[in-house]
């Protein structure tokens, strides 16, 4: 079963073809790992999923619909540019995101709010990157939605925070399937989270497959980027 | 390679290779080697993934091969515990132990030995 599937999705922003006549599927219940250089198209392809970038031409199915706001009730997107308003206290972001996302699962952000250690009367403008990383992770994890999008949240990331959002992750999905995307340019670290791989490149899946099956036949997640890309 | 602990097994996992097989190895081997012992109980699937840090599907894999071979019971609202049975402990030992012997037979073909001149080396190697 798929979550989503894109049929030859083309998006062109003048002369540059970010999304190229891109095919693929994300399976259900899985995590899957978008992979690929700066510019290849991943932030692109999570935008057409939530509807934010119309496609010149091709086919998006989210969770059986088109892309659109009714469906975006199951999804939680963390986009690459979000920020947190600055005055408000951990605290308070839960409970502003509590009034205003679909699905909201407030027990399961305090529990992750504990479990991902951040200070509740903290505000968000004193809280470092990666604290602040924390912050928007646990409000997409506490959204009892089918779908993930997770675009970078690594990034620019320390490597204790980084911990803590893998670990956030792992009990997020030991405790309920999600279909789960990822997209990370933390490759080593965030490799065996993955039960499925897709190397994006100019607008294309260049590669695709079971994590599990990729190393069996090629080896590492990592060791494969780099052959792909060097 | 980072070496983990986890209820009384050692782990350490290699990325370029199946990790929910390595999983189910490195646990096959504790129960061969008695790390585990009969009716002990091993971590559940999210504390295994959690401090693997691998997905929870991974291990999930690795615990139903090793519940399909007997190796261990999951009881319901309990937990995952080793068999006590000593025969399909053994039977995991003698598995292995062939699995060594292959590696070794193999080892000595691609460095031109025969049987015979093996079978000296094996003589008298040492065992203390």
């Amino acid at each position: 079963m798929m979550a989503v599937s894109l049929e030859g999705v083309t998006k062109t922003y003048g002369a540059q073809r970010a999304l190229d006549s891109l095919t693929l599927g994300l399976s259900e219940g899985q995590v899957t790992g978008v992979l690929g250089p700066n510019g290849a198209g991943k932030s692109t392809l999570f935008k057409a999923i939530v509807g934010l970038v119309r496609p010149d031409k091709g086919n998006i199915k989210v969770l059986g619909s088109k892309p659109s706001w009714q469906v975006n009730q199951q999804v939680a997107y963390l986009s690459d540019q979000c920020r947190w308003y600055g005055s408000h206290t951990v605290r308070q972001a839960i409970t502003y995101a509590a009034a205003v996302f679909p699905l909201f699962n407030t027990e399961r952000a305090e529990k992750l709010v504990d479990f991902m250690n951040l200070d509740r009367q903290a505000t968000v403008q004193t809280l470092s990157k990666g604290q602040e990383a924390r912050l928007k992770l646990i409000i997409c994890l506490a959204r009892d939605v089918r779908l993930l999008l997770l675009d970078e949240p690594f990034s620019g990331i320390d490597l204790v925070s980084r911990e803590k959002i893998i670990q956030g992750l792992i009990e997020s999905f030991a405790e309920r399937k999600q279909t789960i995307v990822i997209s990370t340019h933390e490759i080593q670290q965030a490799e065996s989270l993955f039960d499925q791989v897709i190397f994006i490149d100019l607008g294309q899946v260049v590669l695709s497959g079971d994590a599990e099956t990729l190393r069996q036949e090629k080896g590492s997640v990592e060791s494969i980027y780099r052959g792909l890309f060097q | 390679m980072e070496e983990i602990k986890a209820g009384g097994i050692t782990f350490t996992l290699d990325l370029s290779k199946p990790l929910w097989e390595q999983v189910l190895h490195q646990i096959r081997g504790a129960l061969a080697r008695s790390d585990l012992q009969p009716g002990e109980k091993i971590p559940s699937l999210r504390d295994l993934a959690q401090q693997l840090k691998i997905n929870p599907n991974t291990v999930m894999r690795a615990y139903q091969e090793l519940e399909r071979d007997g190796l261990t019971e999951t009881r319901r609202g309990q937990g995952t515990f080793i068999t006590s049975s000593q025969q399909k402990i053994s039977e995991v030992r003698n598995l292995l132990a062939e699995d060594a012997v292959k590696a070794f037979v193999q080892e000595m073909r691609v460095l031109g030995l025969r049987k015979p001149e093996a079978d000296n080396l094996l003589e008298e190697a040492k065992w203390e």
